[in-house]
């Protein structure tokens, strides 16, 4: 009773300083840190879905934001569509775009199924540079679009100052978090790491492992488009060779391996140690030593693999459990 | 016609130096089992040891390859050793460990941005050599003569390599390696040191593309991640671990980009060839040429 | 114990990382600088660097700001690497954080574009030295001031050197074919050149745009050879500048002229990468060294002794872009960034030493934009003292003595 107590304790009090921070953090500029932080570990958490629980490794999900912020820009643009109901169809768009190229690759081995995702997405990226026009719709190329400052309000999904897109975020990345705890306790879940772990022998035991990865890949294409829209909105400005970027799905497998790939928690931890290490390095080294700040994001790379291998999730969780059974002990004791 | 043979010529010429610079990658991989992330940054490092080598010396474009290729054998060697191994032994139980492509990629972000901090962001290329701007007019096709070159160093480094795999006993560890670790660790092999040589002749063979780039190209900080993308398309299209499956992958990456801008703009040559390797994945996911133990 | 260290160590550190940057001298004013010091443009972000530097350091030695006490002028640069993203993150760190007093930037137009957008909403004042996209000063944005020209004022001048050289020596173009990189910059320009093409009634043979991350351009030389166009237009960063400049010798293709839009073919790593093979090159650019302007050749010469390179267009507008800060800042006596901006848009800029450009005076007009800024067009020649960056039109510009080389003799 007491562990419990204490865990729901623990996530009742850390919501609520999640909740509070913007009334700490006045700067604009770590809100715009934050929300970016929050924004890369909702997408790892989304991410984490399928390269987590099912045991491969997609490095393209830069595609999915991309169509979800195509998707929603160009409804809202033309349409005058709201960017809330563009970010659902994003969504969908996205599934299927999933559902596609998952459908061949998820039977693929690790390298294979990791290139043939970095495939698309450099394939869809080069696509949207060539293309000005799909019939009606302008996605104007290379160039990209441009969303005007309108009038600001939650139905425009536009606000002058940061507070609301960091409580946007934070509650889409507590949802996708709560999603993948349900996901890890249902049966999906344990079809997923059961696949993971041992296709075969998986497969001997009548888990059609297949199907469970189509299902998960679905999930999180869906969950990463409805990001892109996020993101669209939040930086008023869409452009293939950034929102599309090899770098961001990179940035996306990096959280999730140095977080701790295939946990509830890891994703956050990852962003948590990773987008302060590159935002805070290339402020430090931008202007006296150029390429300094991606030299030290290679070095931390490189030494949490070392000694973390399972990534930061694992240490942490540790350090928790012993430092919440002292305090059981603690409290016994009394 | 003629305007399609020549533009042939140039697209063999050009896509067997791709499959040169992808060849290092995949001996990487069909021993590691790893995507080497940090193979572009290899052949920067390549590019700018052959161009302080002819820089300096003054000698013949080729024959930096004496410098290049032990220089890179090493550098290879020492930075599997060192910086690759510890996350291999972290990892012994796990076929093909995603941890490490997090450390290549790590070795990716350093080296491309230490050569920026060293040599700064210029762009250089070869001042004057023999192979520079030199082109052979054939019947009123022109061959540029440095890919031509590249092309006959392209066969000669693909049979090169495959005779040594074939023939010699650190090749047959290499082959024995690659199929069954754990059986080649029983029959006596020490694995760890196969890794190291293979990652040696990988970045060597990088070394070799290297040289065979340089009297045409250019060279800076970043100029690896040209070629990454595509080094990977390669291979993947050739069947990863394929010698000449990667020589011919890149043949046919070289054909695409050189024929297919005759009929539309030359970007959209990018996207016949990302549509043509999902579509090469989704028919035979081995690749062109690859069994799923080559060699 | 282990919880409360867990959270304190980063707060503790970031608090000591900021706290040295936040003290803030009274007598500074902050100008920050955002641009790409690493990554794919990392050479124009060091032109950038040096520049401004050079131009901050004349001033403070001269005195700094007179009218607020002598006030020193302090650059902080932030790192773009080229990515938009990064650019809105650091020009909100900028402001908020170091709140800087004025800002300039980004070179990459993708980049400035989205990060005018940031500075408005804060209402801070926006140099842009160079970054050409005409939307940059088309978004009706209060607080953005831009010195280099605009795209569409650069493609027009190319159009009228064309028609100029024409009548000058005799000598009709009738097609042309443009080749781009694929970019914001590269589409802009090329869509400029075909209303351009269309009106004074030259056949385009040939439009292709090529990504700028390519390995090969013979194709596409091969390309423009069948489709023989009498003049070949250019937009190409460094990289593919090379490559196509090189390619375009061996291929031995002929054409009447070649005439490029700066960036890459402008990059002082150009010549010396591609030597003979750029002879002839007509390149249409901000600002060339043989300008006749007194203390342009001082100025150049110091640059050069410090940074090994001669100054490029791009450098000079950053240079030009500290003393229009600085002269604003006269103006205004203040540091209200209300009062900055004013002051900016009141600029008359006439004389001094950032004025070695070509035209008489630095004025904005209602969008921000240089009414004044207009390019030169060079050609690449030796006369005698190796290969050099001749300015050759306007004509009133061209350097004494020398006659541009048009059509280009067969090599």
């Amino acid at each position: 009773m007491n562990h419990q107590h204490f865990n729901k304790v623990m996530i009742v009090g850390l919501l609520v300083a999640a909740f509070a921070l913007p009334l700490v953090v006045r700067s604009a500029t770590y809100m715009h840190i934050l929300v970016l932080l929050l924004f890369y570990a909702y997408l790892t958490t989304s991410w984490n879905i399928v390269g987590g629980f099912a045991g491969v490794l997609p490095l393209g999900h830069a595609a999915f934001v991309g169509i979800g912020a195509y998707t929603s820009t160009i409804l809202s643009l033309q349409y005058g569509v709201s960017p809330w109901l563009g970010m659902l169809v994003g969504g969908v768009l996205a599934t299927i775009a999933g559902v596609i190229i998952g459908l061949p690759t998820l039977k693929m081995r690790g390298a294979y199924f990791a290139l043939a995702t970095i495939a698309f997405a450099e394939g869809f990226r080069v696509m949207v540079e060539n293309i000005d026009y799909i019939g009606p719709l302008k996605l104007n190329g290379p160039r990209g679009l441009q969303i005007p400052p309108l009038e600001t309000g939650l139905t425009s999904f536009m606000f002058a100052t940061k507070e609301p897109y960091y409580y946007i975020i934070l509650v889409m990345l507590l949802a996708v978090m709560l999603l993948t705890y349900i996901i890890s306790r249902s049966k999906l879940g344990y079809y997923l790491i059961a696949g993971g772990e041992e296709p075969e022998a998986a497969m001997a035991l009548g888990v059609n492992v297949a199907r469970a990865r189509l299902i998960a890949m679905a999930v999180s294409s869906f969950l990463t488009a409805l990001a892109g829209t996020f993101y669209a909105q939040f930086s008023l400005y869409i452009h293939p060779k950034s929102i599309i970027s090899l770098d961001m799905s990179f940035e996306i497998a990096f959280i999730a391996l140095i977080g701790g790939r295939g946990s509830i928690i890891g994703p956050l931890l990852g962003a948590m140690l990773l987008r302060p290490v590159s935002d805070f390095c290339r402020i430090y080294f931008g202007d006296t030593l150029p390429g300094m700040h991606l030299i030290i994001f290679g070095l931390v790379l490189i030494f949490v693999m070392y000694y973390q291998p399972r990534g930061l999730q694992e240490p942490l969780s540790r350090m928790y459990q012993r430092l919440f059974t002292r305090k059981t002990l603690a409290t016994t004791g009394r | 016609m003629l305007y399609i043979i020549e533009d042939m010529i140039n697209g063999v010429l050009m896509g067997s130096i791709y499959g040169l610079t992808a060849m290092g990658l995949t001996i990487i991989f069909g021993v590691l089992k790893v995507i080497n992330f940090a193979h572009g940054s290899l052949l920067m490092v390549g590019m700018y040891a052959t161009y302080w080598a002819i820089t300096l010396t003054g000698v013949h474009p080729y024959l930096a390859l004496a410098m290049v290729i032990p220089a890179m054998f090493i550098f290879g060697y020492y930075l599997q050793a060192i910086v690759i191994k510890p996350i291999f032994i972290a990892e012994k139980n796990v076929r093909e460990p995603i941890t490490v492509i997090i450390v290549t990629t790590g070795i990716w972000y350093i080296l491309d941005n230490l050569a920026l901090l060293v040599f700064g962001p210029q762009y250089r290329s070869l001042a004057d050599n023999p192979l520079k701007g030199k082109m052979l007019e054939v019947g009123g096709m022109f061959v540029s003569q440095p890919k031509l070159f590249g092309f006959i160093t392209a066969i000669i480094t693909a049979s090169t390599i495959h005779w040594f795999l074939q023939k010699t006993v650190m090749g047959r560890a290499i082959r024995a390696t690659s199929m069954d670790r754990e059986a080649a660790s029983l029959m006596g092999i020490n694995q760890y040191r196969i890794y190291n040589v293979a990652f040696g002749i990988g970045a060597a063979t990088t070394g070799i593309a290297a040289v065979t780039l340089l009297p045409f190209y250019n060279v800076f900080p970043t100029v690896g991640v040209l070629f990454d993308i595509k080094c990977f398309i390669i291979v993947v299209l050739g069947g990863l671990g394929s010698i000449s499956g990667a020589l011919l992958g890149g043949i046919i990456i070289g054909l695409i980009e050189s024929v297919g801008p005759q009929f539309m703009t030359a970007t959209w040559t990018e996207a016949i060839v990302y549509g043509l390797f999902l579509l090469v994945l989704f028919v035979k996911p081995s690749g062109l040429f690859g069994q799923k133990h080559d060699w | 114990m282990n919880m409360f260290s867990r959270f304190t160590l980063p707060v503790v550190a970031l608090s000591l990382a900021f706290g040295t940057l936040a003290v803030a001298n009274p007598t500074t004013v902050k100008i920050g600088n955002i641009e790409p010091m690493s990554g794919p443009s990392a050479t124009l972000g060091k032109q950038g660097k040096a520049a401004r530097e050079m131009a901050v350091e004349e001033i403070n030695a001269a005195g700094g700001v007179k009218s607020l006490g002598g006030a020193k002028l302090e650059l902080i640069y932030a790192d773009s690497e080229s990515k938009p993203e990064k650019g809105v993150a650091e020009a909100e760190r900028l402001i908020n954080t170091e709140k800087v007093n004025v800002l300039t930037g980004c070179w990459n137009s993708a980049v400035t574009y989205p990060t005018t957008a940031v500075a408005e909403r804060y209402g801070i004042p926006f140099v842009v030295p160079v970054s050409v996209s005409d939307k940059i000063t088309d978004q009706g944005f209060k607080n953005v001031f831009r010195i280099a020209a605009k795209d569409s004022w650069w493609t027009k001048d190319q159009f009228t050197f064309l028609k100029d050289i024409q009548t000058e020596f005799g000598t009709k173009v009738e097609t042309l074919a443009f080749v781009y990189e694929n970019g914001d910059w590269g589409k802009g320009f090329a869509t400029q050149w075909k209303k351009l093409a269309e009106e004074a009634g030259y056949k385009v043979v040939m439009d292709e745009p090529y990504p700028s991350t390519t390995t090969d351009l013979s194709p596409v030389v091969q390309k423009i050879k069948r489709a023989n166009p009498d003049v070949l237009m250019l937009v190409s960063n460094a990289a593919d500048a090379i490559l196509l400049t090189n390619t375009i010798a061996e291929y031995k293709v002929k054409v009447k002229a070649i005439v490029a839009s700066g960036g890459g073919h402008a990059d002082p790593s150009f010549m010396k990468a591609v030597g003979k093979n750029a002879q002839y090159l007509f390149d249409i650019v901000e600002w060339e060294t043989d300008v006749n302007k007194p203390g342009a050749k001082e100025a150049n010469d110091k640059y050069k002794a410090k940074n090994g390179e001669n100054l490029t267009g791009e450098a000079v507008d950053a240079y030009l872009a500290m003393y229009v800060i600085k002269d604003a800042l006269e103006r205004s006596a203040s540091l209200e960034p209300a009062k900055i901006r004013e002051a900016l848009a009141a600029t008359n800029l006439t004389n001094g030493p950032g004025m070695i450009v070509g035209y008489d005076a630095v004025k904005f007009d209602a969008t921000g934009q240089n009414e004044n800024a207009s390019p030169v067009i060079v050609q690449v020649n030796d006369i005698g003292k190796g290969l050099e960056r001749i300015t050759i039109w306007p004509k009133n510009a061209r350097r004494a003595g020398y006659t541009p080389v048009f059509p280009m003799p067969s090599k």
